[in-house]
């Protein structure tokens, strides 16, 4: 076949009587293809259509900003909230201090070098292999 | 015109880059935008700010509190009601503090809170449908910082100078907090409590928060080194 839609018959054909349940039939199904989106329009809503998970609301600027406890006290006129905020400092400088090491980066490097070194300086042709005594 | 972050922005516009990032990620819409169809749209004039990892937010300029979950309020008891406090944050409704959000507080034994008093708590509901609750104690039922604040001295000022001076790099309290001892509340409510052991420094305190509000950190410096000077002057 030449084309692939079904050849559609002209407007003056489809409003003589004798066709009118043909007519009827098109337009059925014209409103079927085309129409879906308008049929539950006020409950599937556009916006529904176009949404996407990704998006968190947030109302308040707690969570956006860093913002410092909002009650503080200075020079010892509160010592409970002066406690608690010593308390605070501490534990940021807590986490931003690095681990203790046992062994210090440098002196881990030294020997390591040098364990390499040993390691290497012998070539495997010059590998002496030992000999059995009972063969 | 293209918006973009750090840009002065009024209602109506719309930013791409934050639609970008949302195809690729999660992004966080803070207050002043809202998600539409398919953009997001500016809703409040401020500037727009941007934190690590795609947190978006315009700062605007704002007096009228609208009560938000996680906050810390300074509200004022103003009636008794039944088990509860009805305390006034400034808000469209009262909000209500339970009498066992206290710590250490049971049926038989009730906290010492009158009308009139000041409380500094914490918002635990709230939403434009129902009326806000306060709480004055954390979740593992110590008072941490909240709870009723006595003496002082109680001011309001806009939202965002709050935010300002709360901010870590502002220079405002680092400058005044060797000068006298003094405590200081600010609720997320625009509202600022004070106390110190004189009046003059309670005021000097609150002028020099007032007076902060449109001055940048170099300017904040030297206005409390001013007030400070004026004061050791008069005392001495």
């Amino acid at each position: 076949m030449a084309s692939r839609k079904k050849p559609q018959l002209p407007k003056s054909v489809l409003d003589m009587k004798f066709m009118k349940k043909t007519k009827d039939r098109i337009e059925k199904e014209i409103e079927n293809t085309q129409d879906i989106e308008g049929l539950y329009s006020n409950v599937i809503t556009n916006e529904m259509r176009h949404a996407s998970g990704n998006y968190i609301s947030e109302s308040s600027f707690v969570y956006c900003e860093d913002l410092l406890e909002g009650r503080l006290s200075f020079k010892g006129m509160n010592p409970e909230i002066e406690r608690l905020m010593a308390l605070e400092c501490k534990k940021d400088d807590d986490d931003k201090s690095e681990m203790k090491k046992d062994v210090s980066d440098d002196i881990l490097s030294k020997k390591m070098e040098s364990f390499k070194k040993r390691k290497w300086s012998s070539s495997p042709s010059e590998c002496k292999i030992k000999k059995r005594k009972n063969k | 015109m293209k918006i973009s972050i750090g840009d002065v922005v009024l209602p109506g516009d719309y930013c791409e880059e934050i639609s970008q990032v949302a195809e690729k990620s999660k992004v966080i819409i803070g207050p002043g935008l809202r998600k539409e169809v398919d953009r997001v749209y500016i809703t409040k004039p401020g500037v727009l700010k941007k934190r690590n990892p795609s947190t978006f937010w315009v700062d605007s300029y704002q007096k009228r509190y609208v009560p938000s979950r996680g906050e810390n309020v300074i509200g004022v008891v103003v009636q008794k009601a039944g088990d509860i406090f009805r305390v006034e944050v400034g808000g469209s409704i009262t909000a209500a503090l339970s009498y066992l959000s206290f710590e250490g507080a049971t049926k038989k034994n009730r906290p010492e809170v009158q009308v009139g008093d000041v409380v500094y708590a914490k918002m635990l509901v709230a939403s434009k449908d129902m009326e806000p609750e306060l709480v004055c104690v954390d979740s593992h039922g110590k008072k941490g910082r909240l709870g009723v604040l006595s003496d002082g001295f109680v001011f309001k000022c806009s939202l965002n100078l709050i935010r300002k001076i709360l901010n870590p790099n502002c220079p405002l309290l680092e400058s005044l907090k060797n000068e006298w001892p003094f405590e200081v509340a600010a609720g997320m409510n625009g509202r600022i409590w004070i106390k110190a052991n004189s009046m003059r420094e309670t005021i000097a305190v609150g002028n020099a928060i007032l007076g902060a509000e449109y001055l940048n950190d170099e300017e904040i410096r030297s206005m409390c080194n001013n007030i400070a000077a004026i004061l050791a002057g008069h005392v001495s």
